[in-house]
């Protein structure tokens, strides 16, 4: 039982990583991006994560005390961090290609490019 | 002081400078590209002296902080990494100068400082790669580094660029997703994420856990492959390479797909211990992948009509040489690997510079409406010609002596086979290579050609980077003698190889 969790962020991670190669939308692309990114996030919590620990804060008076291991945590924060800036950036590619374009679909604009050539 | 902290400085001096340009460059047109030219210089400078104390007192570590690992992030340098460090400080530099008076005249006016200091990032980014000996570290220097390339490949802001960095960038995206999986797979049955302290914690951890072990080194091979664009990997490749203005191509081509490489190498000689890989189905697969990659990369640049388009598939085609040196698991095949990697980034940056200016004076792009250039045009003929010559492996030159190795190293690991792949794929670099260079010198001008004066800046450059191909193919022993102790050092380790 202790490993559902684990099974369920590679079923995330791979839906993520499905929606990224299948997609042609570029919105639905970005956004399997995070969903892929999520489940990488949710494994960091799962991986720190002690039964019954608490925050950790070190308190000298009850040095016995189980706490959860915070470096997972940090790591996510950064990820979070370059996520947003790669989400960031896509979206700023896709309004831009949707200028020129019209469209936010993969394939319709390389059909529009060929035609063009 | 300086001694002391150099590691960190190396990686910051661009990264800081990067915003120094953005403050400043938005007031002052010119400064932007002095400065670039100033601190890649002095970035090269800084690489050149962490070489020479590796040389003299062996590698060196560097705990940030003063946090000893594994609590701590460490930076480190052996000859392998310093050997790294300057091909991509020196390629890098090299194409700053090149640019230095090409460059608005290809991009907006101003974008210009933007794209220095994206550059600097870039350049940051690869050399924290490069130094970091901690995995997620590495993580955050791949992100860095695959946001500057996209954006690189987008910044003139036409429309095939930008369609070539979202593809690039989405694909790039999900290879460090997966890289980031692996790592976190690693952390979870080790507890630590300092490369040192994984491979002394990972032969337990494999006992325990060798299914999550497993899947993590695939996970971490498939992410690099993606980035570094291994067959059948590499679709995003050519577009991106292909559109990108002179400058980024060469440095994307010559330099950003090889640092994956750098990481990947951390990964099966540092971290993995070789017993395990040799269990896993890994080297089989690097070596099926990388023969296809060299072939099908090769096919494929026979058959473009356009010069970058083509110089881009033919990357796809000397990742798969890198790749075949990695997986052959021999000293002499691992020393040619490290050696291509300089090699083909001195050559391929040398090859789309030239490419550039060529296009640029003949304002067209197919391989045929290059011919007669050489006339006019001597020094970026003479260029591409070198280069292209170097690609197909003539002696005396880089790329001669990077096929040498990877030969041997194929005797060495008794793979014959590799052998003849080598051969073979040499005749069909020729084959897209050698039509360039004898329609540039002895055909008829196709299109009317403007005569321009070459800026100085690109001229020097383009000489420099025919010399290092003359001067590395002649005196391939000072570099091969600087690696071959640390190489003999990582087999030895593992009991002389599989």
């Amino acid at each position: 039982m202790d490993n559902l969790f684990y099974a369920m962020v590679f079923i995330i991670f791979l839906t993520g990583f499905w929606i990224m190669l299948r997609q042609s939308n570029l919105i639905k692309k970005i956004i399997g991006m995070n969903i892929m990114e999520s489940a990488i996030f949710l494994f960091l919590v799962a991986i720190g994560y002690v039964k019954e620990g608490s925050a950790p804060i070190a308190i000298d008076a009850n040095p016995g005390l189980a706490y959860v291991n915070p470096l997972p945590s940090a790591l996510i924060l950064t990820g979070i961090v370059v996520s947003v800036s790669v989400t960031a950036f896509a979206l700023g590619l896709t309004v831009r290609l949707y200028q020129h374009y019209g469209t936010m679909d993969v394939d319709e604009i390389t059909r529009m490019r060929s035609e063009e050539l | 002081m300086i001694t002391a902290h150099i590691m960190p400085l190396t990686i910051l001096l661009p990264l800081v400078g990067a915003y120094l340009i953005l403050l400043v460059g938005s007031k002052y047109r010119l400064f932007a590209r002095n400065a670039a030219l100033a601190i890649t210089g002095a970035t090269f400078a800084m690489v050149c002296y962490i070489t020479y104390l590796v040389s003299s007192h062996g590698k060196m570590s560097y705990y940030l902080g003063g946090w000893a690992p594994p609590l701590g992030i460490e930076l480190r340098a052996d000859p392998i990494t310093a050997f790294l460090l300057l091909t991509f400080a020196s390629v890098s530099f090299f194409v700053v100068l090149f640019a230095y008076d090409i460059l608005p005249g290809e991009i907006k006016g101003k974008v210009v400082t933007r794209y220095y200091a994206l550059y600097l990032v870039l350049l940051g980014s690869l050399l924290g790669i490069v130094l970091s000996n901690d995995f997620f570290n590495i993580y955050v220097f791949l992100e860095i580094s695959s946001i500057a390339a996209a954006a690189l490949v987008a910044v003139n802001g036409d429309k095939l660029a930008m369609e070539a960095s979202i593809k690039y960038l989405v694909m790039s995206t999900l290879g460090s997703g997966t890289v980031l999986m692996g790592i976190a797979g690693l952390y979870m049955v080790t507890g630590y994420l300092n490369l040192d302290f994984l491979a002394g914690a990972l032969p337990q951890a494999y006992a325990n856990y060798p299914l999550t072990v497993s899947m993590t080194l695939g996970m971490l091979t498939v992410g690099i492959a993606v980035k570094a664009a291994l067959f059948p990997l590499h679709v995003w490749l050519p577009d991106a390479h292909g559109s990108a203005p002179t400058s980024s191509s060469a440095i994307l081509s010559g330099l950003v797909v090889k640092v994956y490489i750098a990481v990947l190498l951390k990964l099966l000689y540092r971290v993995f211990p070789l017993d395990f890989l040799a269990a896993m189905p890994l080297q089989g697969s690097l070596l099926v992948m990388a023969t296809l990659g060299i072939f099908i990369g090769s096919i494929m640049a026979i058959r473009q009509r356009d010069i970058k388009k083509m110089l881009a598939y033919s990357t796809v085609a000397q990742i798969g040489y890198v790749f075949l040196g990695i997986g052959l698991f021999s000293e002499k095949a691992m020393v040619g690997a490290i050696y291509h990697v300089f090699s083909h980034a001195v050559m391929k940056s040398m090859l789309f510079l030239s490419a550039g200016l060529l296009i640029k004076y003949s304002g067209k792009r197919t391989i045929e409406d290059l011919s007669g250039l050489g006339r006019i045009y001597p020094i970026p003929m003479v260029a591409f010609s070198v280069g292209a010559l170097s690609m197909v492996g003539i002696p005396p030159l880089a790329g001669f002596m990077s096929k040498w190795y990877l030969g041997w190293g194929a005797l060495e690991a008794n793979q014959l086979p590799f052998l003849l792949v080598l051969l073979v794929s040499s005749l069909l670099n020729g084959f897209y290579y050698l039509p360039i260079v004898i329609g540039g010198f002895f055909k008829p001008a196709a299109v009317a050609i403007k005569e321009e004066k070459i800026p100085l800046g690109a001229q020097i450059s383009l000489l420099v980077l025919i010399a290092a191909t003359f001067f590395f193919g002649l005196f391939s022993n000072i570099p091969v003698n600087f690696l071959t102790p640390t190489v003999q050092g990582i087999f030895n380790a593992f009991g002389g190889g599989i």
